[in-house]
């Protein structure tokens, strides 16, 4: 055979093919438009979104699939506003933390009828299907988890001769030794805890048996005053004044790149927050082989601090004119085959409990930490108390000292308290 | 009866001088409503339209359900009711007062200074003054506030290092926000630093029209400098402090890039600002409604604020006139 010969009967193997995968999915393949898909910023490796997008397009060729990606930091204006106007996104990433508000509000389609027909949805973490009901309907799909867990480096621990440490009191003395061993480095940090970092704080409250808000029948009640979540405060608040030299009004933001400069021991982190420390351009690639992990100890000796779960959950908008393409997309993202994919590429904990144990080395930790997991109250008026900075407003002023602990939190108690229940 | 006949016979004569053109008369009347139509319009559209729907937000209960189903629920005067009673709320009115107080008096002064000095400096240091002046001005304000925000950052910043290094004291991780004169004494310098080169090129112009010889008249009677400066170029230059003084309140008082860029988007309550307490009510906490009634309140203020000098400015010119 000479090699025209050769390339004729390739392409038309490859017509064939096409023509038969066409034939199978026939019934899709004259469906047109563009689905808008907003994911965001961090959520999804750059290959699932394109491996999703691509599995899509084999089945409906005509449909246009318009990613984009949101920042953290303003996507409420961002919903508040799309949502607002005549054609949100088809499909958007929300944190669970904001699904309750938007649910409520009308702009998230109800989707309880459908439920059966997404993959795994019998298997999901029931955390995150908790976030995506409101008043017994289900307006989304499990995304994805993520909590927190202690990050380490394995070369200062083993040079101030200390173990991870297996309770809280052990987690103060662990610190000073490491303080102790790098006393004249003036920015060295052995628990390194920006000011307004509340979801560190809140295993700290939860640990105790304290709690954020409390609800009785359909009245919400601000508990941050309570004895068990000032206890967990005040012990916060000696691990901060004793181990940290970080920014006791700044957050979180920046704390993967203050790591990787090498002046800190400890930082409290998600498990994608790994990449981000070891990233060749934001941070440092030669910390890989000198970074554990560890979940943060109870104050009781040998167990772990309930966590906060974090996490997205994929919406699909009230008012989008492509509702069946919006969830087909859903579906595969939320998928067997693209979450194993956000295990093992993306260090995520997946949104199905069969996955979870496809997760090795330090995303593991992560996961195994997730077992005790807890969940912000689970009101419309959250992501008021949110957005109004109340915990983190209430941290800071401990933290500087600008006010008590019991009067911080009793401040903090009464706006959470009113915020939840307007 | 002669002088009545004498009006009507020109009444009539009017009447007959009306009557036959009568398309061109109407023309002529029409012609300047016509020609003023289109800015009319476009005023009304882009500043009458949202300033009636602020006004109408501002009396609706209007959160984010009201605001997917475009229709809200009207309360009255409650909004304003709300801040009558919120004690955070007098704090942002007082606070915001103090802060436009201080802007627009620190960036005046520095202003007319660095103006004064122009005048006096030779060509080419002119030239390079005002060259810079006009590339600060040519910042675009995020970047900007962005770099500032390095410069001031609490672990990488280069004042804390600069501070430290000169000899000032000990300011490796000092948090210059943790404390809110400190705080604002920075967003201070950095509204200033943006507001300068605008009004000193302003007051520059200015001083250039000030008739030379009549400080030289000023100079010959014995006039110190700062006395021709009180007494010729201030009076001269008061259509022109007048404008910039309306300007510079009516910007400070509005102040928000500085400090939503500055404080990374979650400025704490001490740094609420009447405009950024207005943003976080109407996009954060998607109280629309309250949102737009601080900021009908923030105009109301700008209104009897800026009254004062629009009165004055009118004043000016119709003495001019």
């Amino acid at each position: 055979m000479n090699p025209r010969k050769l390339l004729f009967t390739v392409a038309a193997a490859l017509a064939l093919l096409a023509a038969a995968c066409g034939g199978t999915t026939s019934s899709n393949s004259s469906e047109t438009g563009t689905l808008t898909v907003w994911l965001m910023n961090g959520s999804a490796p750059q290959s699932v979104v394109d491996g999703v997008n691509a599995d899509f397009k084999a089945k409906h060729p005509n449909v246009t699939v318009n990613v984009e990606i949101q920042q953290w930091s303003d996507v409420t204006t961002k919903l508040d506003t799309a949502f607002a106007g005549s054609t949100p996104p088809d499909v958007m990433e929300l944190g669970n933390t904001l699904v309750a508000k938007y649910a409520s509000a009308g702009a998230l389609a109800n989707i309880s009828s459908k439920k059966g027909s997404f993959e795994n949805s019998g298997t999901w973490l029931q955390s995150l299907t908790d976030s995506c009901t409101y008043q017994g309907k289900l307006y989304c799909v499990p995304y994805y988890a993520g909590s927190r867990a202690i990050i380490y480096r394995t070369d200062m621990f083993a040079a101030a001769g200390v173990q991870v440490p297996t309770s809280m009191d052990d987690l103060l003395t662990v610190g000073q030794t490491l303080m102790a061993k790098h006393s004249s480095d003036p920015q060295f940090s052995a628990l390194y805890f920006p000011g307004k970092y509340w979801y560190a704080a809140a295993p700290f409250v939860w640990d105790f048996g304290g709690d954020i808000a409390t609800q009785s029948g359909s009245t919400w009640k601000g508990s941050l005053n309570m004895p068990q979540s000032q206890q967990g405060l005040t012990v916060l608040n000696n691990l901060v004044s004793k181990l940290s030299r970080a920014d006791k009004t700044g957050d979180e933001a920046k704390q993967d790149q203050a790591f990787a400069q090498g002046h800190i021991a400890m930082i409290i982190a998600n498990g994608w927050e790994v990449g981000v420390i070891t990233d060749p351009k934001s941070g440092d690639p030669s910390l890989k082989s000198k970074l554990g992990a560890f979940p943060i100890p109870s104050h009781n000796p040998g167990q772990t601090a309930p966590v906060f779960l974090g996490g997205s959950d994929l919406g699909i908008s009230a008012k989008s004119q492509h509702a069946a393409l919006a969830q087909e997309w859903v579906d595969l993202l939320g998928g067997t085959k693209f979450q194993s994919q956000m295990v093992t590429v993306g260090g995520v904990i997946p949104n199905t409990t069969t996955l979870v144990s496809l997760s090795s080395g330090l995303p593991a930790v992560f996961a195994a930490a997730a077992k005790n997991s807890r969940f912000t109250p689970n009101s419309p008026n959250w992501a008021n108390v949110e957005s109004a900075n109340v915990l983190q407003d209430m941290l800071v002023s401990i933290f500087t000292g600008k006010s008590s602990i019991p009067a911080a939190t009793s401040t903090a108690s009464d706006k959470i308290t009113t915020i939840l229940n307007s | 009866m002669g002088v009545a006949g004498d009006a009507r016979a020109s009444a009539a004569t009017g009447r007959n001088i009306e009557a036959g053109p009568w398309r061109s008369i109407l023309a002529r009347r029409l012609l300047p409503y016509a020609l003023i139509a289109p800015a009319m319009l476009v005023i009304l559209g882009v500043l009458a339209y949202p300033l009636g729907m602020l006004l109408w937000l501002s009396t609706q209960r209007y959160g984010l359900r009201e605001l997917i189903q475009h229709q809200g629920e009207f309360i009255g005067l409650q909004n304003f009711e709300t801040f009558r009673v919120d004690p955070q709320f007098r704090y942002v009115v007082t606070v915001s007062i103090i802060f436009t107080i201080v802007n627009v008096g620190v960036s005046m002064l520095l202003s007319t200074g660095i103006a004064l000095l122009l005048e006096r400096v030779s060509r080419p240091i002119r030239v390079l003054l005002s060259a810079g002046l006009v590339l600060v001005w040519a910042t675009p304000s995020i970047p900007a506030i962005d770099l500032w925000q390095w410069m001031f950052d609490y672990e990488f910043g280069v004042v804390n290092w600069l501070l430290t290094r000169i000899g000032v004291g000990n300011y490796i991780h000092h948090n210059w926000f943790e404390n809110p004169i400190q705080g604002f004494t920075v967003i201070t310098v950095i509204v200033v630093w943006g507001a300068i080169p605008f009004l000193t090129l302003m007051l520059y112009a200015g001083l250039t029209q000030v008739p030379r010889e009549l400080v030289e008249a000023a100079e010959i009677d014995g006039a110190r400098p700062w006395q021709v400066f009180a007494r010729v170029s201030v009076p001269i230059l008061r259509p022109v402090f007048l404008v910039l003084f309306s300007l510079s309140t009516i910007w400070d008082f509005g102040v928000f890039n500085q400090v939503w860029v500055l404080l990374n988007q979650r400025p704490n309550e001490n740094y609420f600002l009447i405009s950024v307490y207005s943003f976080q009510e109407s996009f954060r906490v998607s109280q629309y409604g309250l949102g737009s009634a601080a900021a009908v309140v923030m105009v109301a203020i700008l209104v009897v604020v800026t009254f004062a000098y629009v009165r004055q400015t009118v004043r000016l010119t119709e003495e001019a006139v």
